[in-house]
């Protein structure tokens, strides 16, 4: 009875993992049946499925922040039992954790990923005092920042516009507000997030360096709650609740800042009148049509807003809708569809004297996803699905108001499908080992209408082709998935992987801070799809009873098909954009520590990330290899909590990671009076190193009642007031014009915040 | 343009909203070869033709640039009629006759140590400027001076231009560049002021020299311009010299306009 027997007479348990307070499904919650020595976790969706002989077991429930459940359940035929936990914040004589489901570090085969719960964020202090996802995600090994403040980050030496960002399964293009420094994931809205780095599965694809998969709470459906806060940049308000008891609920969501406010202090008229905010708005519900079938409706909308009086306009924002299916279509065969849509626009407006003209830009996808999951038995688990996804991008075009001394420019659209196929198969053939294995078969077809030129070794077009609404090209590309974990016992393992990814949407940046119009291109009769493979290894392990847990990560990671310019790329409306670019090729690798402590008053890590990202392209830097501008060779952080009181909580971050990358000049030279300086080489020198420590406390009184709940949360964020350099620039000195000066521009001093939270 | 919009505003976000500031450091920057720097901006506005021949030097070098003495300079015509300019000191190469006439096609070779560098370029015709008034702006509670530049640009040709501006007497410096990529063939006003430096005062006489240059000047001056600190990777502007000296080569068709800057339009 305790071998995993095939025989006739297993009978299936399966269900749903929720939470007790607000039914929402959990996902990767772990379920074990510790008499058959048998453990599993629930999907993406919180569904979960074992084979079991009939008999009556206990079966434990665990899962990050909530307290573990223990169940008799009599199994004597097929049977579908749902199991709700309760969130331990909610249990208030216990004290909080954080930590992640136990085991599982050592266990699965799943390498290079990381899950969040937003109940982990709570404590650990960011600029602001707005608690961000994509802010955390940098202080784990392999993630670095995209500069200060920032909410872009690099994956293992990648680049930014090669993380895959999800949100319900609809592509975030720019997860960025207020250029960079607050992430569009409100994190009222936000259920769960998981990070991979590698060894990513079949089921993603489309970005070569990493998949940051969100989902969105699905909505109370016991009762009728809130939750807000008022920050001294942003306030919150979340309201959720059942819409029909046990059938239906829904979760609305929104933030705005207000610094625009303090503009209405500015003496200045002009000033007065000018905008300067954000607002993201997510909202989710669910219907359940019977016991077996669930249909979601999801969206988020975000839209930045920045203008000058009426001189100058700019907004942008990103808008995803997601409709989904869950069909349990038998105790063993669960099946999702999605029809997703996501885009991103912006539009500039410019009014100034005979020079009146709005920019508007866009970019959009369709996407529509039939994933399956088949638990055949409880070593083999089979994933297997198709997707159809329609890219456009509606390039910036011009458009002349009367009286304009310029005129109006279209640029075509560009658009192209990339229909895809993968099956992915979990297998645990001994105790021992797991693995994870797949494949993913995806054909990028260019489409038309459009013209496609041919470019010269210089740039210069030679040859123009037009293509009706037909395909003009077909990339296929078959990836191979692996990922596999060797546990010598429950404490120790090996873990090895290995994919091959390819991307067909590319963002053309050409600052160092992402601005939202950079702009995109898909892959074209040019511009090739980027290709990443990539190998890692590592070993992990837990101590003292999951107190503690280990890991360290190697990785090697080939990139193939990059995108560069030319000097003086001129890529605004101009048709023949593609011979500005260059391509070639980038290869980063590295070593990941992390050690992390799950359990008692003070809770945390401390990750090291030794790395380097390079690339080469034969018309840059004489075609050596160089450092890729997110090089860095030491990427240190140091996160602690610690549990002062019932009512008190402190946290701490220390970072510190060498400058990056960058190119300053080795020479000058004079041209008419102006002092031109002489670059060598591409990304030769370095930022000075970055180091800064964040504080923050949060204080939660007892609850007073059953019906309202406040807490408070202070922070101090670079809190010894470093003077990170932002900025290196160099000018003639004003006194002597002979000599020249470097000097740094410096973004944050010491920021404290404070923000009031309430739940009712 | 777009782009340093952007980017200004950027600049303008972080000064306003967070306590940013700004200080002198050190860098240590490598030392590089002195590398042959030739500026040869020919005109019809200048008696005598002078063409720049000189090396880079260090970045801490007081020094601005290392003046080349002995460099073999001529410049040939498309009929083959060669001039030769003579070294007067600082790097300084003159000859009082070369033609300048709109059309002619113009071949610089410069030989320093043996080695040969060349370009050749053509002149363009001067696009005549309909009227120059100035106007007074205030952005972010500051005062500014602009000066405006009305004309017709001809439609379906690409033109260039590119202006330099002297304050009281002073060095004429580099101003701003312009393309017609969104205004061909319209009635243009070029504004010119703000430039790092030039920054126009009331009871300021200004000189303003407006140049119609070739596509090769124009992307030497524009990726000067964009080259900011929010660059990705900052390059040298692409010159139109062979054997990969820096500078550039234009014949250029030129008029110098005198504005004043009038003390009661302060306001």
């Amino acid at each position: 009875m305790f071998n995993t027997s095939y025989g006739q007479e297993k009978v299936t348990l399966s269900g749903y993992i929720k939470d007790s307070n607000s039914g929402e499904n959990l996902i990767a919650a772990v379920m074990r049946i510790p008499a058959l020595n048998l453990s599993t976790y629930s999907n993406n969706y919180g569904f979960y499925s074992v084979s079991v002989p009939p008999g009556t077991y206990e079966v434990q429930i665990s899962f990050v922040g909530y307290a573990n459940k223990v169940d008799s359940i009599q199994v004597n035929a097929d049977l579908r039992k749902d199991f709700e936990i309760t969130s331990k914040s909610s249990v208030i004589e216990e004290i909080v954790v954080t930590g992640k489901k136990e085991d599982d570090h050592v266990t699965s085969a799943q390498m290079g990923n990381m899950k969040f719960t937003m109940e982990e964020l709570k404590n650990i202090p960011v600029v602001f005092g707005e608690k961000d996802i994509l802010k955390t995600i940098q202080l784990l090994p392999g993630v670095s920042t995209g500069g200060e403040g920032s909410s872009n980050f690099y994956v293992r030496g990648g680049g930014g516009d090669q993380n895959l960002i999800l949100l319900d399964e609809a592509t975030v293009y720019n997860a960025s507000h207020l250029l960079g420094f607050f992430s569009t994931f409100n994190s009222d809205a936000i259920k769960d997030a998981s990070l991979y780095k590698g060894g990513i599965p079949a089921q993603y694809g489309g970005r070569i360096s990493s998949v940051m998969d969100i989902s969105m709470l699905d909505g109370n459906n016991k009762k009728f709650s809130g939750e807000g806060g008022l920050g001294l940049i942003a306030s919150r308000l979340k309201l959720e609740g059942p819409l029909v008891k046990d059938r239906s609920s829904f979760m609305i969501s929104g933030r705005r800042t207000y610094a625009d406010l303090f503009l209405k202090l500015s003496p200045d008229e002009t000033t007065k009148s000018s905008k300067l905010y954000f607002y993201d708005l997510n909202a989710k519900m669910n219907y359940k049509l019977n016991d077996r079938n669930t249909l979601y409706l999801s969206g988020y909308f975000g839209k930045d807003d920045l203008g000058y009086g009426d001189l100058f306009g700019f907004d942008w924002g990103n808008a995803t809708a997601t409709v989904r299916w869950n069909s349990v279509i038998n105790s063993q065969l669960f099946s999702n569809t999605s029809l997703i849509y996501s885009d991103f626009n912006y539009n500039v407006d410019v009014n100034s004297d005979e020079t009146k003209f709005t920019i508007a830009s866009k970019i959009r996808n369709w996407n529509l996803k039939q994933d399956f999951s088949y638990y055949s038995n409880n070593n083999n688990t089979l994933r297997f699905g198709v997707n159809v996804l329609h890219q456009q991008i509606k390039p910036a075009s011009i458009a002349a108001k009367e009286d304009s001394d310029i005129n109006s420019i279209t640029v075509d659209n560009r658009q192209g499908i990339e229909a895809s196929a993968y099956v992915s198969h979990e297998w645990k053939p001994t105790d021992k080992l797991s693995l994870i294995y797949g494949l993913r078969l995806s054909d990028f077809m260019v489409m038309g209408p459009g013209s496609f030129f041919e470019f010269d070794a210089d740039g210069e077009p030679t040859s123009e082709s037009y293509f009706e609404n037909v395909v003009a090209k077909h990339y296929f590309n078959l990836e191979p998935r692996l990922s596999l974990s060797y546990a010598f016992n429950p404490e120790n393992s090996v873990k090895a992987s290995f994919n091959r990814i390819s991307q067909n949407l590319h963002q053309l940046t050409n600052t160092t801070s992402s601005l939202p119009t950079d702009q995109y291109v898909v892959s074209s009769l040019n511009i090739k799809p980027q290709i990443a493979d990539q190998a890692a290894i590592g070993y992990f392990r837990t101590f003292q009873d999951n107190m503690y847990e280990f890991s360290v990560e190697t990785y090697y990671k080939y990139m193939h098909n990059q995108i560069d310019f030319r000097n003086g790329a001129d890529l605004q409306a101009n048709k023949y954009m593609e011979g500005d670019l260059l391509y070639g090729v980038g290869r980063s690798y590295g070593a990941e520590f992390l050690m992390r402590k799950n359990k008692g008053r003070l809770s945390g890590w401390l990750s090291y990330t030794l790395a380097k990202s390079e690339r080469q392209f034969d018309q840059i830097n004489e075609g050596n290899w160089f450092n890729a501008r997110q090089d860095r060779t030491h990427d240190i952080s140091l996160v602690g909590i610690y549990q002062l009181s019932k009512k008190w909580t402190l946290g701490a971050t220390f970072v510190y990671y060498t400058g990056n990358a960058i190119t300053f000049p080795s020479g000058k030279y004079q041209v008419d009076g102006k002092t031109l300086f002489y670059y060598t080489e591409r990304n030769g020198y370095r930022m000075p190193d970055y180091h800064r420590l964040d504080l923050s406390i949060t204080y939660e009184p007892k609850k007073e009642n059953k019906k309202f709940h406040s807490s408070w949360a202070f922070g101090v964020y670079n809190a010894y007031n470093r003077k990170n350099a932002y900025i290196i620039d160099f000018r003639e000195n004003e006194q002597n014009p002979n000599i020249t000066e470097a000097y740094r521009i410096a973004l944050f001093g010491a920021i404290p915040s404070v923000t009031w939270n309430f739940k009712f | 343009m777009q782009k340093q919009t952007i980017y200004s505003i950027l600049i303008f976000l972080t000064v306003v909203f967070f306590s940013s500031c700004e200080d002198i450091i050190d860098i240590d920057l490598n030392s590089s070869d002195p590398k042959v720097v030739i500026v040869a901006d020919l005109n019809n506005e200048e008696k005598s033709h002078a063409i720049f021949v000189s090396k880079s030097v260090n970045f801490d070098d007081p020094k601005p640039n290392e003046p080349v003495l002995d460099a073999e300079v001529y410049i040939r015509l498309g009929n083959g009629k060669t001039f030769y300019f003579t070294s007067v000191g600082e790097g300084r190469y003159i000859n009082p006759d070369l033609p300048i006439s709109v059309g002619e096609s113009y071949t610089l070779t410069v030989v320093v140590d043996g080695e040969e560098y060349q370009s050749t370029t053509t002149m363009l015709a001067y696009i005549e400027v309909d009227s120059i008034g100035v106007n007074q702006e205030t952005i972010f509670n500051e005062d500014f001076f602009f000066v405006n530049f009305k004309f017709f640009d001809p439609s379906g040709q690409e033109n260039y231009y590119r202006y330099s501006m002297s304050i009281n007497g002073s060095p004429m410096k580099f101003n701003a560049i312009f393309s017609d990529k969104f205004n061909d063939g319209n009635e243009v006003t070029h504004q010119l002021g703000r430039e790092d430096g030039n920054d126009i005062k009331p009871g300021d006489s200004l000189l303003i020299r407006r140049q119609i240059v070739t596509k090769e000047v124009y992307n030497y001056w524009a990726e000067y311009s964009q080259t900011n600190p929010g660059s990705a990777a900052p390059g040298n502007p692409t010159s139109n010299i062979s054997n990969g000296a820096l500078g550039y080569f234009s014949v250029s068709s030129v008029r110098d306009y005198p504005v004043g800057i009038d003390k009661a339009s302060q306001g």
